[in-house]
C-alpha cells in the first residue's frame, strides 16, 4: 500500500498539485499509515527524489521547488503534530538575506524543505546585517548559516558572507559553524562561493536542504 | 559615419553593416561615472543621461538606457521607500501590497506622464532624444503584467498568490498591472524610447512548469503584446532561459527581437528562430567580473560563431554588475568589436 501511496505523492509533487498531495496524505492517514511513516517513508523521500532529479534534469523549474518546498512543510507541521512521540532535532540553522537584500522567495524555499527535515530553522528576515546572523547563531547553537542573496552586489559585497567568515574567525567559531550561500548570482557563477569564503552553495533551495544536512554531518563528526 | 542604429536597423533587416551591432548595459556604474552617491545621482534625470552618453562615448557600444533602476515602477505605482546600495541596483524596500486588501485600493495612475516619478525619467529621455535621437537605439525597461506584481508585493507573496492564493484577486492584480503596462509602453513611446525590453522570468521554463506557461503565462503575454504592438519590443526573461518557448511566442505574438540568456544555446536559438526574428546573444557578465583577457576574448568568440552565421544578430550584456573591472568591459567589448566585423 505504502508504495501506492509514494508514487501517488511523487505524482502529485511533479505536477505542483498542492491539493492532490494534501489528499494523498489525509487519505493514508485513513487508511492506517502513521504519520511517522508519512514523513519519514513518503516526505522525504520525495524531496530526495527531487534533489536527484534537479541534479540530473535542469528542467526542474523555480515554481517546482516553491511548491515541494510549501507542501512538504504543510504536511510535516500538520504530522508533526500527530507523532507518537516528538522527533530528534536533525540539526539548527539560522537563515536570512545578506544586507541590503530584500528577496525572500529563496530562503522560504529552503526553510520549509529543512523544517520538513527536522531542522529547527530561524528565519532572520531580508536584509540581515553579519553581526545579526553570527550573533543569532551563537545564541541558538546553530551548525549553519544560510545566506541568500539575489544581487551580485550583496553576494559579492562587504556585508554579506565575507563579512560573516571574518566574523566567525575574530570569534574562534569556524569549527562550529558553517556558511552556505544560495541565489541567483552563485548559480550563474558556481565559483563564487568560494571567493565569497562560504563552505558550501546551492543550485535552489530544495538542494539546499541535502547540503545543509551534509553540513550539519560535518560538524557534528 | 555607420551609426549604432544603423547597425541595429540593418541587423533586425538581416543586412550587413560594418559590425554587428554590440549592446552593454551599464546602468549601476552611472554614479560612479558621475561620481555622485547613488542618491544624489538617480535624483535628477540629467545625471542619468549624462551618465549614459559619458559611458557610450568611452566604451563606444550602440546603445543607451533611459532606466534608473526596476523599482521605479513600483514608485509609479506608490512605493515610498526604496533601498540604496553603493554598489548595486536600489531595492524597493517597502512593498505597496502588504495584504490581500491592498490589491482593490491599489490605483493606476490615469497619466503616467504626469507622475512626479516619471518626471526624472522624462528628462532624462528627453536629453537622450536631443543628444541621440535616431543615431543610437534608447532603451527603456518595461516589466510585464505578469511580472509588476513581485515588486509590488514581493516574489514571495505573488508566487503565492499566483499558485495558491484566489483567483478572481490574482487576476484583478493582473488587469491593473496590464493597465499600468500599456500606459507605460506609451509613455515610455512618446518620450523617445526606440527599444522597449519586455521583461517577463514567467515567460521562461525555468521559472514556471510548460503547463503554467501556457495556461497562464502566455495568454497575458499575447495580452500585452496585442495592447501595444510588436514595435522595438524585446522578448527578454530576466537572464531566465527560453529557448524551449521561442518558437511558441514567436508564432503567437510576432515579437521580432528575442533577448537569449547566458543558459541559452544561441546556435540553437537562431536554429529555433530561423531568420524569423533578430536573436541577441548574451554573455554571462557575472563571469565577467573574474574572467581573464583571454577567457573574455575566447567567450566573446565562441558567442559570435555561434551567432553570426546568417546574420540578425545582436552581441549584449545582462545588467552588467558594477563589480565588473572597466579594463575587462573593455576587453569584451573590443573582442565584440573585433570578431563582429563584417568582411
Amino acid at each position: 500500500m505504502l508504495d501506492t501511496i509514494i508514487k501517488a505523492y511523487n505524482e502529485a509533487i511533479f505536477d505542483t498539485d498542492r491539493d492532490q498531495a494534501l489528499r494523498v496524505v489525509h487519505d493514508a492517514v485513513k487508511q492506517g499509515v502513521t504519520p511517522e511513516q508519512v514523513v519519514f517513508e513518503v516526505v522525504l523521500p520525495a524531496l530526495d527524489l527531487m534533489v536527484k532529479s534537479i541534479s540530473e534534469n535542469m528542467d526542474a523549474n523555480l515554481a517546482q521547488h516553491f511548491m515541494t518546498a510549501q507542501i512538504a512543510d504543510t504536511v510535516t507541521a500538520e504530522m508533526i503534530g500527530k507523532f507518537q512521540k516528538a522527533p530528534q532535532c536533525a540539526g539548527t540553522v539560522v537563515i536570512g538575506t545578506a544586507q541590503g537584500d530584500m528577496h525572500s522567495l529563496g530562503k522560504r524555499i529552503v526553510i520549509g524543505c529543512l523544517k520538513a527535515r527536522m531542522m529547527e530553522v530561524t528565519d532572520l528576515g531580508v536584509n540581515v546585517s553579519p553581526e545579526h546572523f553570527v550573533d543569532e547563531a551563537v545564541g541558538r547553537k546553530a551548525q549553519v548559516i544560510g545566506i541568500s542573496a539575489m544581487m551580485v552586489h550583496t553576494a559579492r559585497g562587504e556585508n554579506g558572507s565575507l563579512a560573516v567568515r571574518r566574523l566567525l574567525q575574530e570569534r574562534g567559531l569556524e569549527g562550529r559553524i558553517r556558511i552556505i550561500v544560495g541565489g541567483a548570482p552563485f548559480r550563474f557563477d558556481d565559483t563564487l562561493y568560494r571567493t565569497v569564503q562560504a563552505d558550501a552553495w546551492a543550485s535552489d533551495g530544495v538542494t539546499a536542504g541535502k547540503v545543509i544536512s551534509d553540513l550539519i554531518g560535518e560538524v557534528e563528526r | 559615419m555607420i551609426t549604432g542604429m544603423d547597425r541595429l536597423v540593418a541587423a533586425i533587416k538581416g543586412e550587413k553593416s560594418d559590425r554587428i551591432p554590440v549592446f552593454c548595459n551599464m546602468i549601476d556604474q552611472g554614479a560612479k561615472e558621475m561620481g555622485m552617491s547613488p542618491e544624489e545621482y538617480y535624483s535628477k534625470g540629467e545625471y542619468v543621461a549624462e551618465s549614459q552618453l559619458r559611458m557610450q562615448e568611452k566604451y563606444g557600444h550602440d546603445n543607451l538606457w533611459s532606466l534608473f533602476y526596476v523599482g521605479k515602477e513600483a514608485e509609479l505605482l506608490g512605493c515610498r521607500k526604496i533601498l540604496y546600495a553603493k554598489h548595486g541596483p536600489p531595492n524597493v524596500e517597502e512593498f505597496v501590497i502588504k495584504t490581500y486588501d491592498d490589491i482593490e485600493r491599489l490605483e493606476v495612475p490615469a497619466d503616467l506622464t504626469a507622475h512626479p516619478a516619471f518626471a526624472e525619467e522624462q528628462q532624462c529621455l528627453n536629453i537622450l532624444k536631443r543628444e541621440a535621437g535616431g543615431k543610437s537605439p534608447i532603451c527603456a525597461y518595461i516589466s510585464s503584467s505578469m511580472t509588476i506584481p513581485a515588486m509590488l508585493m514581493g516574489m514571495e507573496k505573488w508566487m503565492e498568490l499566483l499558485f495558491f492564493g484566489p483567483a478572481e484577486l490574482r487576476e484583478a492584480l493582473l488587469a491593473k498591472c496590464h493597465d499600468f503596462f500599456v500606459k507605460e509602453v506609451k509613455a515610455y513611446r512618446d518620450g523617445g524610447a526606440d527599444v522597449l525590453v519586455y521583461s517577463n522570468p514567467f515567460g521562461s521554463l525555468d521559472t514556471v512548469p510548460m503547463k503554467f506557461f501556457l495556461a497562464h503565462s502566455l495568454p497575458w503575454i499575447e495580452k500585452d503584446i496585442s495592447a501595444v504592438g510588436t514595435a522595438g519590443m524585446v522578448y527578454y526573461c530576466g537572464m531566465s532561459a527560453f529557448n524551449k518557448v521561442i518558437d511558441t511566442v514567436l508564432e503567437r505574438t510576432g515579437l521580432g527581437v528575442y533577448y537569449l540568456s547566458p543558459w541559452d544555446d544561441i546556435a540553437e536559438g537562431k536554429r529555433i528562430i530561423n531568420g524569423r526574428a533578430l536573436t541577441c546573444g548574451v554573455i554571462n557578465d557575472i563571469k565577467l567580473i573574474d574572467w581573464s583577457r583571454e577567457e573574455i576574448r575566447a567567450e566573446v568568440k565562441r558567442m559570435l560563431d555561434a551567432g553570426m552565421p546568417g546574420g540578425k544578430f545582436l552581441f549584449g550584456t545582462g545588467v552588467m554588475p558594477y563589480f565588473v573591472p572597466e579594463e575587462n568591459i573593455r576587453t569584451m567589448l573590443e573582442a565584440a568589436y573585433e570578431f563582429g566585423r563584417y568582411a
